[in-house]
């Protein structure tokens, strides 16, 4: 199975889950609730899903509050990333 | 059934053509294999009785075969040919007269007078068949004239000739003439036997066959009185006159001049059999009612997707029309359980809370795969078990062995299940305990718990679902229906066979053909912008749009008209000929229309005057076959006619002649058999069938020089 980076990155005093697929970054706004970003990540993330398996690997990982909320996060996207996944062999949907 | 009263089955002669010869067993199979139900072995000068006697043998009762010769015969200098046929119980003594006639010949030396055949054969009360005219080389007509006074029977000298039509001249000129094969090569018999003369009533025998030559009405009364015929008692006239009619399960004719009442005798039967409850009306042609009769404009069209495999994507349409966006888990409640969680104590303790939730999908999935593989094992075992065809097909030990494999395997796989379940149930049960563990520590220590998910799941099998439904009506909007071609008939055998071709297509978003029709009341507009809406969903299924483009469907007028994939449905129906789309011309319609009526399954047939609009040749080709054919199957056709094509070519049972003279209206009932019309209120006031039909019909002389194809009045 691939493995996909992440960091945290802190861009003009947000932070953000950086996930780095092929050349393509996905950011993830985790110090505001910004649900339309995060949907739009998501969006990317399941056309990725649909394309190949992979993991995500969180890099660099601090003892700071946002090291540990995207720790959590990503270890819980994970885990629904491969049953979505699952799901779409099911219906047929990935691309093989 | 046909008769074929010249054939050969030896080369006698120098001059025959060796292909002449056939073996007993090999003609035997040749003439089963076509209609020729009676067949007169004819070689020259010789009576091979041995070889007659074995096709006769092995013929068995499938074809009567008749002993005859082909005699040369020489008068006034000129040569030609006389058949001599008898009866086949007779064929010892013919065989031993042949051989007295032929004495000291060869076959080619051998010539005879009219006046030795007459000495030799006339007691055989013989059936004559001379060559004549065209029909080479021929009886002189003194040589006729000369047989003709000679014999005992001048009605059963027959003149053959070439072809039918000359034989038909000959009849309608009083001459009882016929044609045979005079096959020369036997590779060609079965191509040759369909031209041969019909036999309109069934003849029984030898003899039989020369009394119906004679018209003997005793014998013609008998053949009729054995089919299947019905007395109707009918009043269709204003002035309550009675009349009596006897419909015979074949042709039934009803003709005579215009305005004599021959369409209410039609009206009248068709409303004693309705009466009856039997199906039964009167066909009238009206080729402006093609379009509606084939049902072009598709009023009662409907199709019936399932038996294309297609999906109608009920479930699947309603399911995008209300699917919404899925919320996610806000990403403040993990800064704000993170944040707390370092400074509540009692949180702390409790650990349980920190357990993760369990990914169940893919034990849910492996549940319900071993739990669909038990069902149908379990379905096959009981198939295999109690099915008449594996039981016809396989042993008992063979069933045994089995079902033994299949339960072995339904056992592991039940067992699969279980654990599956089992399974399942447990990371349920664990993450069920997990979030409610979290709810109320929540709850108690007024610290938030940690989320479980991200919203990630929900919110792409959301999407997820969204695509696999478009797609899967898109898949259904893009299978292509095969076109139906219905043949409707023959415009005869020039023009070819007339189509209705019914198209249908799932507008796909893409189909602009004006022609096409829409199959359900929804709006062409509509069903187009739905086709393309989908695919635009089915485009943007992960992009941040989805929602605009389902709420643009259900924005589409008519939009709650669309439940499945058959209201996508358009549809062209539309007749054809020789692969292009074609427009019948009235005739033609008429000619159809009149097909598809005798084509129906009835038990009974009225026409009336199918011949309208129609042409002589497609009478003859096409509808006299037709008619024919129902009453060979036992139906009852009953048509009215100016037409001779059909009143005289069909030989009918029955003809009722509708006649206004001085005395008003009468009614004469007759057959082409007995050659007689007959007023049933005056038997003594008949009429010759044949001269009124040449007279009355249109184009009876015609008609006439035809039948000679049918043999079953001279």
């Amino acid at each position: 199975m691939e493995t996909v980076k992440a960091t945290v990155v802190e861009l003009e005093e947000k932070n953000f889950i950086k996930i780095e697929i092929g050349d393509e970054e996905i950011n993830i706004p985790i110090s505001e609730d910004k649900p339309n970003e995060v949907k739009s990540a998501f969006n990317k993330l399941i056309a990725r899903i649909k394309e190949r398996e992979f993991e995500i690997k969180l890099e660099d990982i601090g003892q700071d509050l946002f090291s540990q909320v995207a720790s959590e996060y990503i270890t819980q996207l994970n885990r629904e990333i491969q049953e979505v996944r699952g799901e779409m062999l099911g219906y047929g949907l990935v691309e093989e | 059934m046909k008769i074929d009263i010249h054939s050969h089955t030896k080369k006698c002669k120098s001059g025959d053509a060796p292909t002449r010869e056939i073996a007993p067993d090999d003609f035997c199979e040749i003439i089963q294999s076509t209609d020729v139900g009676i067949i007169a072995i004819t070689n020259h000068n010789v009576f091979d009785l041995d070889q007659f006697t074995e096709i006769v043998d092995i013929m068995d009762d499938n074809a009567q075969v008749w002993p005859g010769v082909e005699l040369d015969v020489k008068e006034d200098g000129v040569r030609g040919h006389l058949i001599v046929i008898v009866s086949p119980q007779m064929a010892n003594e013919f065989f031993e007269s042949v051989g007295k006639i032929t004495e000291g010949f060869t076959p080619d030396s051998f010539i005879c007078t009219v006046e030795q055949v007459l000495k030799i054969f006339d007691d055989f009360n013989p059936l004559y068949v001379t060559h004549y005219k065209q029909k080479t080389p021929n009886l002189s007509d003194e040589a006729l004239e000369k047989l003709i006074a000679g014999t005992a029977n001048p009605s059963r000298v027959i003149k053959e000739v070439s072809n039918s039509i000359s034989a038909g001249i000959y009849i309608s000129h009083g001459y009882a003439s016929i044609y045979g094969s005079d096959i020369h090569d036997w590779s060609t018999y079965e191509g040759q036997a369909c031209n041969l003369p019909d036999l309109r009533l069934p003849i029984e025998s030898f003899d039989h066959f020369c009394l119906l030559l004679e018209k003997d009405p005793t014998t013609i009364n008998t053949i009729l009185d054995k089919k299947v015929a019905e007395d109707l008692i009918l009043t269709p006239f204003e002035d309550s006159t009675l009349l009596k009619l006897k419909v015979f399960n074949d042709i039934n004719i009803v003709f005579g001049p215009k305005g004599t009442g021959k369409s209410c005798i039609l009206m009248a039967i068709a409303k004693h059999y309705l009466d009856a409850g039997t199906d039964a009306r009167v066909y009238e042609s009206a080729s402006d009612r093609l379009d509606e009769l084939f049902d072009t404009k598709g009023r009662d069209l409907s199709l019936n997707l399932n038996s294309y495999g297609i999906n109608y994507c009920k479930n699947e349409i309603e399911a995008i029309r209300e699917a919404s966006e899925v919320g996610i888990t806000s990403l403040s409640k993990y800064e704000i359980y993170f944040r707390i969680k370092s400074t509540s104590k009692n949180a702390k303790k409790i650990k349980l809370k920190d357990i993760e939730p369990e990914e169940e999908g893919g034990a849910k999935r492996e549940f319900l795969e071993f739990n669909d593989g038990v069902k149908k094992t379990r379905e096959f075992i009981e198939f295999i078990q109690g099915h008449p065809s594996v039981n016809k097909e396989l042993s008992t030990e063979e069933i045994e062995e089995v079902t033994r494999m299949l339960s072995s395997l339904l056992e592991r796989m039940s067992n699969r299940e279980w654990d599956g379940y089992t399974g399942w149930k447990e990371i349920n049960l664990l993450n069920s305990a997990i979030e409610k563990f979290r709810t109320e520590i929540e709850r108690k220590t007024g610290s938030p718990a940690k989320p479980t998910t991200t919203g990630f799941r929900e919110y792409a099998l959301n999407r997820v679902r969204i695509e696999a439904n478009a797609s899967e009506i898109i898949k259904s909007m893009d299978t292509k229906i095969k076109m139906l071609k219905e043949s409707i008939g023959s415009l005869g055998p020039n023009k070819g066979e007339l189509e209705l071709r019914t198209e249908f297509k799932f507008q796909d978003g893409t189909i602009t053909d004006g022609a096409l029709n829409k199959l359900k009341n929804v709006n062409k507009g509509s069903q187009k912008t739905f086709a393309k809406t989908v695919r635009e969903i089915f485009k943007h299924v992960y992009e941040d749009d989805l929602f605009q483009h389902i709420a643009n469907l259900n924005a589409i007028d008519d939009v709650e008209k669309i439940e499945t994939v058959y209201e996508l449905l358009l549809f062209k129906r539309y007749f054809a000929l020789n692969d292009q789309p074609y427009s019948p011309s009235s005739g033609e319609a008429s000619m159809v229309m009149l097909q598809k009526e005798l084509e129906a399954d009835k038990e009974v047939y009225i026409l009336d005057e199918p011949e309208r609009s129609l042409g002589n040749e497609y009478i003859n080709d096409v509808i006299v076959p037709l008619i024919k054919e129902r009453a060979r199957a036992g139906k009852k056709v009953i048509i009215s006619t100016h037409d001779a094509n059909i009143a005289v070519r069909t030989l009918p049972y029955s003809s009722v002649y509708r006649l206004h003279g001085p005395a008003g209206y009468t009614t004469y009932i007759g057959n082409p058999f007995s050659n007689n019309l007959v007023n049933p209120n005056d038997e003594n006031d008949w009429l010759d069938w044949k001269k009124v039909s040449m007279k009355t019909l249109e184009g009876g002389e015609e008609a006439f020089g035809e039948r000679g194809k049918i043999y079953g009045n001279g």
